[in-house]
């Protein structure tokens, strides 16, 4: 059903999805989506190994644009969505962290479609820095 | 991230009434050339605005600022955090279709405002700016383009027939005490919904709770306060809507102050994709 992805897949199982029912019941992120995730598989990640062609540091939600390697020779460009740019900001990433050329590995939930792209989970730079798709900064410790 | 100025007062909040309201009853050179209209004038004035002022000078708690809502905060403060929608929703017949057909992936309008529920949602995804002025107070959130207007001035909301009807409807608010309560109507019954659309947010999973709709009946009463040391705002929102609900519910809201997190801008229309189901994303 699903178009094989030029790069190493890495498969999900019940506990997977148990444990993201779980994150959704405690976090109630959902009344902040800009729109439904629906057409992402939520509960599958993949994961590619490539170059960043393009980052737009964009509202509403930035995009990256990746070239992975197809085993042939050639390059597919996959383009993996995160969140919107305030949130990026407020954890960790700044509008030129990813640079065109930079070797990345980023994990992603496929497009159901089968298309070429996906929903960012996190992206580890040649540094070894990780960062994630942009959610809630670390919170202030209480003073009271 | 360095400390910004989001917390930065234009007036101390005791010295504002009190020069607003002169400054638009007395006009500086009538005071010298005609000093008795202008004595008649400020008679007056003192004799209606005294209550007003009186009660505006005495000290309210202070407001203003960024704060960041708590949802999904793993490690936030456990006496704050915010409570879930009811996991058994009683539903008219209306509710109950509207919550089913609004379970779409498909999400027109999906950069319209969001509703007032929506607003004080206290997510962790993205902060709200409260504008704290003596009869006033403007809320805005990051991702929302419509500022949220509570108006402490004293007024009612409109009749029915003089209520433009729209996406946060019409907030009026008072302190009783420590707590400003607001009182919201006017609502077009044509936000997202009051949870959001299906299926989560970029950092969430999947999602199968049941929407919850809000019609043009949305009627919501707010206790807002300040709790842990001022340094964190709580929100109680009472909830009705009978042509969706056959009973009120109750959310509890939680912010943190962050003097060190300003608000960005968010743009909805701007870089927007079509994906294969058709959904602009």
């Amino acid at each position: 059903m699903h178009r094989q992805p030029p790069a190493r897949r890495r498969g999900s199982g019940t506990l997977r999805l148990g444990l993201l029912a779980l994150l959704v019941l405690l976090t109630g992120q959902s009344a902040a989506a800009h729109h439904s995730f629906a057409p992402f598989d939520l509960v599958r990640e993949i994961t590619l190994v490539g170059t960043i062609k393009e980052v737009q540091f964009t509202n509403p939600h930035v995009w990256i644009q990746v070239l992975v390697p197809d085993g042939k020779g050639g390059q597919v460009e996959w383009s993996i969505e995160a969140g919107a740019p305030g949130m990026l900001l407020r954890t960790g990433w700044k509008p030129n962290t990813l640079k065109p050329g930079d070797p990345v590995t980023i994990v992603t939930h496929p497009a159901r479609s089968g298309a070429t792209n996906g929903l960012l989970v996190r992206v580890t730079m040649q540094d070894g820095r990780v960062l994630g798709p942009g959610g809630p900064p670390t919170p202030l410790p209480s003073r009271d | 991230m360095g400390r910004s100025r989001s917390d930065w007062h234009p007036w101390p909040i005791a010295s504002r009434p009190l020069c607003g309201r002169l400054r638009t009853i007395v006009p500086g050179r009538a005071l010298l050339l005609r000093v008795s209209v202008v004595s008649a004038l400020l008679a007056t004035a003192v004799a209606s605005y005294a209550p007003a002022l009186s009660a505006q000078r005495r000290a309210v708690p202070d407001i203003w600022g960024v704060w960041m809502g708590l949802g999904g905060v793993a490690d936030a403060d456990p006496r704050f955090r915010n409570t879930p929608f009811p996991a058994d929703p009683d539903f008219t017949e209306w509710g109950a279709e509207e919550s089913r057909r609004l379970a779409s992936p498909i999400t027109p309008g999906e950069c319209n405002p969001w509703s007032p529920v929506g607003l004080m949602g206290a997510s962790g995804l993205f902060p709200i700016q409260i504008l704290q002025g003596p009869n006033l107070i403007v809320v805005h959130h990051e991702a929302i383009t419509q500022p949220r207007r509570i108006y402490t001035d004293g007024r009612r909301h409109p009749p029915n027939d003089e209520l433009l009807p729209s996406f946060l409807g019409h907030s009026i608010g008072r302190w009783e005490g420590d707590t400003l309560v607001v009182d919201t109507v006017g609502t077009n019954g044509r936000t997202r919904p009051l949870n959001g659309y299906v299926s989560g947010a970029v950092n969430s999973g999947v999602d199968t709770a049941p929407r919850f709709p809000a019609s043009d009946q949305l009627h919501l009463v707010e206790r807002i306060r300040l709790v842990g040391a001022g340094q964190y705002l709580e929100d109680v929102i009472a909830i009705e809507d009978p042509k969706t609900y056959r009973k009120p519910f109750t959310l509890k809201r939680y912010w943190q102050r962050r003097t060190d997190i300003d608000l960005q801008e968010y743009a909805c229309t701007d870089n927007r994709r079509r994906d294969a189901e058709g959904q602009e994303r």
